[in-house]
């Protein structure tokens, strides 16, 4: 199961860094960045793209706040609100909450929580680790060396498709690059060495 | 733990032994007694407050060192960058690759497989390769040229030509893609493959992947936290200049 990655935006940094040595406990996650600074927030976001962003609502950019729902809808991420207001809850609608008075416990049942709601959501059959036959297939395309629009030629099936099959089983085999899927199909006999370009 | 002059050097390299090969760039060599991180950048000619903010960033991976990267000349980190991007191609590359042929010429049955092994890392190593040529040949002149042009306040026809030609930003945009294979070596030798009867060479390889990836890690960190921001800032000023 591929690990959720977690960033924390506040300007505290024993916040941060407590917050971060809390979050060691879960499994499956990763803190993979920690914002000290308001104006990094959005570029940082874009380019991580991490699972769930926990952030004090003094950090929220204000064009965000805004467009808040389709800056996070559009990158996938459960918004947390982290802060020692007690009325949080009543003024900023997010998937979480913690304040700054919160025990250890309810911190960390409060994001496993959130984590197997995620999981669920992304992976329906988390228990099979190993690929269908379909994704066999589409595997032995790509390490062939075709493009995804060659491929979904091929299959009678649309671009968009292919790309989610290939999601899948770079996830599936944690294996990202062409090349490193082309030894993998080797190695299964899917296909042989001589036919690799 | 912040690295401050007058501890100990011998100290520094056993609270991280990472910082052997860093140091070694330095042109510093072990051996050095119970002399502090001073004397020895004193002896060593070498920039006291870059080698602290460089050992630094290597060791903290939250050390950002904001004030104090202004005062270092681009220069130096130029000189630095390029000591390691050597290092790289001429030994640790090699090393790896010298291995993974010697596993090769063992009597094994599992011949196809590491020549699999082989071709993939040959892969890597030339887009390693081409990834720190693209560094060497367009970034970093760019960067000094960045530099002139703030030192002088003005441009050479050569240096207008240069600064209208690149943008930090495109450098940022590529750096990801390359640890990408490494990662995926990784993975298969770890998940898929069966080792061949010397194992012990075997897990050598892996372990020195592991290395190379936490060293290529530190590296880029010293691009991305401490030259590209340095460079963005330079960006800003000469656009006022204009």
């Amino acid at each position: 199961m591929a690990r959720s990655t977690i960033l924390i935006a506040d300007n505290s940094c024993m916040i941060r860094k407590g917050l971060r040595s809390i979050l060691q406990n879960l499994e499956n996650s990763e803190v993979i960045q920690l914002i000290d600074n308001k104006e990094d927030v959005c570029g940082i976001v874009h380019k991580r793209k991490p699972d769930i962003l926990i952030i004090n609502p003094d950090m929220l950019p204000g064009d965000c706040l805004d467009a808040k729902r389709e800056f996070f809808n559009e990158n996938k991420l459960s918004l947390i609100l982290l802060s020692n207001k007690k009325n949080l809850k009543n003024d900023l609608k997010a998937d979480g909450y913690i304040n700054y008075m919160d025990g250890q416990n309810t911190i960390l049942d409060m994001m496993q929580e959130i984590l197997n709601k995620n999981n669920k959501s992304s992976f329906p059959d988390k228990n099979s680790e190993t690929i269908s036959s379909r994704e066999k297939n589409i595997l032995k395309h790509i390490a062939l060396g075709l493009t995804n629009k060659e491929i979904a030629d091929q299959l009678f099936i649309s671009i968009h498709t292919v790309v989610t099959h290939r999601k899948n089983i770079t996830q599936k085999l944690g294996i990202k690059s062409v090349s490193g899927l082309t030894v993998y199909a080797i190695l299964h006999n899917l296909i042989s060495m001589d036919e690799v370009k | 733990m912040r690295i401050k002059k007058d501890m100990k050097l011998a100290d520094v390299i056993q609270l991280n032994y990472m910082l052997i090969p860093v140091i070694h760039r330095f042109g510093i060599n072990l051996g050095f007694g119970d002399k502090t991180v001073a004397d020895v950048c004193r002896e060593n000619e070498v920039d006291i407050n870059f080698f602290l903010q460089l050992v630094n960033a290597y060791h903290d991976k939250d050390y950002f060192p904001k004030e104090e990267l202004q005062t270092i000349p681009v220069k130096n980190i130029v000189n630095y960058l390029k000591m390691t991007h050597s290092s790289y191609l001429n030994d640790k590359l090699s090393e790896i690759e010298q291995k993974i042929i010697s596993l090769q010429s063992e009597d094994t049955e599992d011949q196809k497989y590491i020549l699999l092994i082989r071709n993939f890392f040959e892969g890597y190593k030339s887009e390693l390769t081409e990834h720190i040529m693209h560094e060497e040949n367009v970034v970093f002149p760019y960067v000094l040229a960045v530099e002139e042009i703030i030192k002088n306040q003005n441009f050479t026809e050569r240096n207008r030509e240069i600064f209208e030609s690149f943008s930090i930003e495109k450098y940022e945009e590529g750096h990801n893609d390359v640890e990408e294979k490494l990662m995926d070596l990784k993975t298969i030798m770890i998940k898929y493959l069966t080792p061949p009867a010397n194992s012990t060479l075997y897990h050598t390889i892996i372990q020195d992947l592991f290395k190379l990836e936490e060293d290529l890690n530190y590296h880029s960190r010293i691009e991305d936290k401490v030259l590209t921001p340095k460079v963005i800032l330079m960006e800003k000023s000469i656009c006022n200049l204009i």
